[in-house]
C-alpha cells in the first residue's frame, strides 16, 4: 500500500554546519492547506526563520522545494523552487526553474530539501535513492557553471543525473546570481546563487529511480489525457512554442510595450533584427522542452561563426534578449552579441534580467554625467557597443573595479552614486524591473511590480498582462473576474483590483502546485486551452487522494500569498515598500503607446488592498482576512 | 499492420512518452520503468526517443521461452509468469531497448499496448507515430539516412569544455 500520492511525503534535512543530513515526514495537514512547493516554503520559513535574519548568514534557509504535480504526467511538471530570504530585497525570495532537476529530485524520493548551517569548506549534495551525501567540492569552486555540471556528473557516474549549481557569480555573491541546473536552466531572480555561496554550497545533484504513484489512477490518466489534448489547441503555441518566448519581441514591438533604453521608452525600431524569426531564421538549431512540457519554448541555439560565436546551449529568451540586448539599443550584429551575453551569463551564473537593467542603468548614468570614466576603470560607457556588453557582464561576474559596484544591484548601486541616480534606478524592493512594462501592457502590472512580495516580477505570481492586454479570462469568470476587462490603460474604477487579486491567486496556484506558469492563459472565446482552477482541482483531487474543488484550491493560494506577504510584514515592509520605480510613472517617449504613464499608482494600488483585504494605509493584511484563511496564529504573532 | 516509428530531429525532449508508459503498464510515473526512453544531451543537439523495433533477436535468448511474438500486433511480447530476470534479452539487444525491473525482476519491454500505444497519444509533437508499414517504412529509412549524414562542424568542438 503506497501511503502517499503525487507527494513522496519525505523532506530531507541538510545541516551543513554539523554536517547532519536527517530525512523528515511531510505533515499530511500542511498539503490541503498549503499544497507544496512554494507554499510549503512559505510554511517553513515562517514557523523555523528567525526575523531580521542576515540573508547571507548561516542561519539563512534554503528551501529547494516541488510540488505534488512535479514529476507527473500533468503538463507543464518540471518544476523546481527555491525560498529563501534574498540578499538583493532582504525579504521574501521565491524563484523558479524548469528543466529536469525537480521530476529527477522527487524521482530520488524528496519532496523537499531544506539546508541550513554553513559548510567549512566547499561541498556539493549528492541526493539519489532516499538518501543525501554530502561531498567536497573544492576542486569545483570558482568553476563554470557548464563544467561544474559536467565534473559532477562524471563524478557521481550517473548519467541520468541532474544537477543544480552556481558559477563564478554566485561565490562573488553577486546579489544578483542565479541558481543554475541542467546547464542552461536558470532559477534566475533574487540571487539565490549568492545564498548557496553563502553556505559553501557548490551544487546540488540528484537522481533516482523511485515512481509518483496517483490516488485514482484511471481518473487522472483521463483527466491528463484531457489536459494534454486540450494543451494541443494552446492559444499561444504558435507563439511560445513555435518561436519560442523570443517570438514576444515583434508581437510587444508592434503594440508599443518592449521596454527599451533602460524603460526610456517602449518602442525599438530595430526589433525584428533580435526577433524571434531572425533566431529561427540564423541561430536556431531545434526547440527543446522541460520535463513534461507540451509547449517546448526552449530554444537551442548557436553561433557557430564571427566574433560573437557561441557553442550550442539554451538560449536566448525574451526576457534576456530585451533586457540585454534592447535596453541597451543593440542594433548591429546585436542576436549574435545577445546570444553570446547569455551564454556568459549561463556560464557564469548570473541573471540576465538583472544583469541587463544594472548595465541599462550604469551606461544612463554615464550619459548623464552621474559616474564618470574615473568610476568605470576607464571604460566609456555608451549605447549600442555590444562588447563593452560583454565585458561589462564579465565584470559583473568576478566583481572587477565598476563590476563590484553594478553587482550589488541597482538599488544599492543607485545608493551608492548618489546625485539623483535614483530617479533612474528601475527596481521595486530592489529587485530589478524585468521587461514588461505596465505603461504599455496593462496597468495591472502596476499592482503586481507594487506587490509582490519577492519585488518587481513579470512572472510571479503570474503574468499580469493575460487579463486585458490579451485579452483572456483563464477560466477565472467563475471566481467573479470582471468580464470584459476594462481598457488596458484604464487604471481606477474598473475592479482592477478585484481581477488582478484572481489572476494572482491562480499565478499562485501554478506556483504551489509545481507546473509552468505559461499553461494558465487561455480564454473561454478561445475554448479554454489552458489548466484553469477547474482543471487544476480536479488533477489535484484524482492526483493526491486529498478532495479540493477549485474553490478552495484558491482558498489555499489566497492564503499562501498573505503568508509570504506576512512574512515581508515581519520583516518591516509596509505600504511604504509597494513603490513603483520612478522611472515607470513619467511618460513613454516615442512608438505607438507615445506619452503613457501610470497617473494614479497610489489609486490602483487602494483597490488592490482592498480587494484582499489588506490595510489601505499600512499595507498589511487585517487580521479578519488572516483569522477567513486560517491563519489566526500568523496574525497573533505579528500582534495585529 | 503498422509499426511505431519516430520522426526524426523534431522530439523536443519533453520525456512524456516515458512516463505515460509506465503510468499505463505499472501505475506509476517513473521513467526508469518505462519501456521508452528518451535520450537527452544537453549539451548537443540529441533528443531522440528509444524503443524496441520488434526485431525479435530476445526470442531465442530466453532461456524460459517467456519472449514470443504476438500474431496480431506483431509485438514482441514477455510474458510475465515465466520470466525470470536473467538479462539475456538486455544483453542481446542492441538497441538497448530492454531493461529489467531492479525490484520485480522481470523484463519491460514494449508490446506496442496491444496495437494502440499510448505514447503516440501522448506525443505533444507527434513525433511518436503508429502507421501503416509502407508509410512507416518511410520513416525508418529517414532514422537510418541521419546516420549518413553529414555533421556540420563547428568552429568550437562540442561537447564543450567548461
Amino acid at each position: 500500500m503506497v501511503e502517499w500520492h503525487g507527494y513522496k511525503g519525505k523532506i530531507l534535512r541538510v545541516n551543513l554546519t554539523k554536517k547532519e543530513v536527517k530525512v523528515e515526514e511531510l505533515k499530511k495537514d500542511w498539503c490541503k492547506l498549503y499544497i507544496g512547493q512554494s507554499g510549503f516554503g512559505a510554511k517553513i520559513l515562517w514557523e523555523e526563520m528567525q526575523p531580521k535574519t542576515d540573508p547571507l548568514s548561516p542561519d539563512n534557509m534554503l528551501i529547494s522545494s516541488t510540488g505534488p504535480f512535479t514529476g507527473t504526467l500533468i503538463p507543464g511538471s518540471g518544476s523546481i523552487s527555491y525560498q529563501f530570504k534574498s540578499p538583493a530585497t532582504e525579504a521574501w525570495a521565491e524563484t523558479r526553474s524548469g528543466g529536469s532537476f525537480g521530476p529527477k529530485l522527487k524521482f530520488a524520493g524528496f519532496d523537499l530539501i531544506v539546508v541550513t548551517g554553513k559548510a567549512e569548506k566547499p561541498v556539493y549534495l549528492w541526493v539519489h535513492d532516499g538518501t543525501c551525501e554530502i561531498k567536497n567540492a573544492e576542486q569545483l569552486w570558482g568553476k563554470t557553471v557548464h563544467e561544474t555540471t559536467d565534473r559532477i556528473l562524471r563524478e557521481i557516474g550517473q548519467p541520468e543525473a541532474s544537477v543544480a549549481c552556481i558559477g563564478p557569480a554566485g561565490e562573488k555573491l553577486v546579489k544578483f546570481a542565479a541558481i543554475m541546473n541542467d546547464y542552461d536552466r536558470a532559477a534566475g531572480r533574487t540571487g539565490g546563487g549568492a545564498v548557496f555561496a553563502s553556505k559553501n554550497l557548490k551544487a546540488i545533484a540528484a537522481s533516482g529511480e523511485e515512481g509518483i504513484e496517483a490516488a485514482d489512477p484511471d481518473k487522472f490518466y483521463e483527466a491528463v489525457m484531457e489536459a494534454s489534448e486540450t494543451m494541443r489547441k494552446y492559444f499561444f503555441q504558435e507563439l511560445i512554442g513555435g518561436l519560442g518566448t523570443i517570438g514576444l519581441v515583434n508581437a510587444l514591438n508592434a503594440a508599443g510595450t518592449l521596454p527599451t533604453k533602460n524603460f526610456a521608452t517602449c518602442f525599438f525600431p530595430a526589433a525584428d533584427t533580435v526577433s524571434g524569426e531572425t533566431l529561427a531564421e540564423k541561430y536556431l538549431i531545434k526547440r527543446r522542452a522541460c520535463f513534461g512540457c507540451t509547449i517546448g519554448c526552449g530554444r537551442y541555439a548557436w553561433v557557430p561563426f564571427g566574433r560573437f560565436m557561441t557553442p550550442p546551449h539554451e538560449g536566448p529568451e525574451y526576457e534576456t534578449t530585451d533586457m540585454i540586448g534592447i535596453q541597451s539599443l543593440l542594433e548591429k550584429e546585436n542576436l549574435e552579441a545577445i546570444i553570446r551575453a547569455n551564454y556568459l551569463c549561463n556560464n557564469y551564473g548570473l541573471d540576465t534580467i538583472s544583469t541587463g537593467n544594472v548595465i541599462a542603468f550604469a551606461t544612463e548614468a554615464f550619459e548623464k554625467g552621474v559616474i564618470t570614466e574615473k568610476d568605470t576603470d576607464g571604460l566609456k560607457l555608451e549605447w549600442n557597443n555590444p562588447n563593452l556588453l560583454l565585458t561589462l557582464i564579465g565584470k559583473i561576474a568576478k566583481r572587477e573595479g565598476v563590476g563590484n559596484l553594478l553587482a550589488e544591484g541597482v538599488k544599492r548601486a543607485a545608493e551608492k552614486i548618489g546625485k539623483g541616480a535614483d530617479k533612474f534606478a528601475v527596481h521595486v524592493k530592489g529587485l530589478e524591473v524585468p521587461a514588461h512594462d505596465p505603461r504599455g501592457e496593462s496597468r495591472s502590472f502596476a499592482i503586481q511590480y507594487a506587490v509582490e512580495p519577492r519585488g518587481a516580477c513579470h512572472m510571479h505570481p503570474n503574468w499580469a498582462g493575460a487579463y486585458d492586454f490579451v485579452p483572456l479570462d483563464n477560466g477565472l469568470k467563475p471566481h467573479g473576474l470582471p468580464w470584459p476587462p476594462p481598457d488596458k490603460f484604464a487604471e481606477t474604477g474598473v475592479k482592477r483590483g478585484v481581477a488582478y487579486k484572481l489572476l494572482a491567486l491562480h499565478g499562485e496556484l501554478a506556483e504551489m502546485l509545481g507546473i509552468c506558469r505559461f499553461y494558465l492563459w487561455g480564454g473561454e472565446d478561445f475554448g479554454l486551452t489552458c489548466l484553469t482552477p477547474k482543471r487544476l482541482a480536479t488533477l489535484y483531487s484524482t492526483l493526491t487522494g486529498f478532495k479540493m474543488d477549485e474553490f478552495e484550491l484558491m482558498k489555499a493560494a489566497e492564503r499562501v500569498w498573505n503568508l509570504k506577504r506576512c512574512f515581508n510584514v515581519r520583516e518591516g515592509l509596509t505600504r511604504k515598500d509597494d513603490k513603483l520605480p520612478k522611472r515607470l510613472l513619467e511618460p513613454i517617449m516615442t512608438g505607438p503607446t507615445k506619452g503613457q504613464a501610470v497617473k494614479d499608482p497610489d489609486g490602483i494600488l487602494d483597490e488592490y488592498y482592498e480587494a484582499s483585504g489588506w490595510d489601505k494605509n499600512t499595507g498589511i493584511p487585517t487580521r479578519r482576512k488572516l483569522e477567513e484563511l486560517g491563519l489566526k496564529d500568523v496574525a497573533d504573532k505579528l500582534k495585529l | 499492420m503498422k509499426s511505431l516509428i519516430v520522426v526524426p530531429n523534431r522530439c523536443t525532449g519533453c520525456h512524456r512518452c516515458e512516463m505515460s508508459c509506465s503510468f499505463v503498464h505499472f501505475k506509476t510515473m517513473n521513467p526508469s520503468k518505462s519501456a521508452i526512453h528518451v535520450i537527452r544531451v544537453d549539451h548537443a543537439p540529441i533528443d531522440a526517443p528509444i524503443f524496441c523495433v520488434q526485431c525479435g533477436l530476445c526470442i531465442d535468448v530466453c532461456p524460459a521461452k517467456a519472449i514470443s511474438r504476438n500474431n496480431k500486433t506483431q509485438a514482441v511480447v514477455v510474458d510475465y509468469e515465466k520470466c525470470t530476470g536473467c538479462g539475456n534479452c538486455v544483453n542481446v539487444c542492441p538497441y538497448g531497448a530492454v531493461t529489467v525491473d531492479p525490484v520485480t525482476k522481470k523484463a519491460i519491454k514494449c508490446d506496442l499496448c496491444g496495437g494502440n500505444p499510448e505514447c503516440v497519444k501522448i506525443c505533444p509533437e507527434s513525433v511518436l507515430q503508429y502507421l501503416e508499414s509502407n508509410a512507416a517504412s518511410h520513416y525508418k529509412r529517414m532514422t537510418y539516412a541521419n546516420l549518413q549524414r553529414m555533421e556540420l562542424k563547428p568552429l568550437i568542438p562540442y561537447p564543450r569544455k567548461g
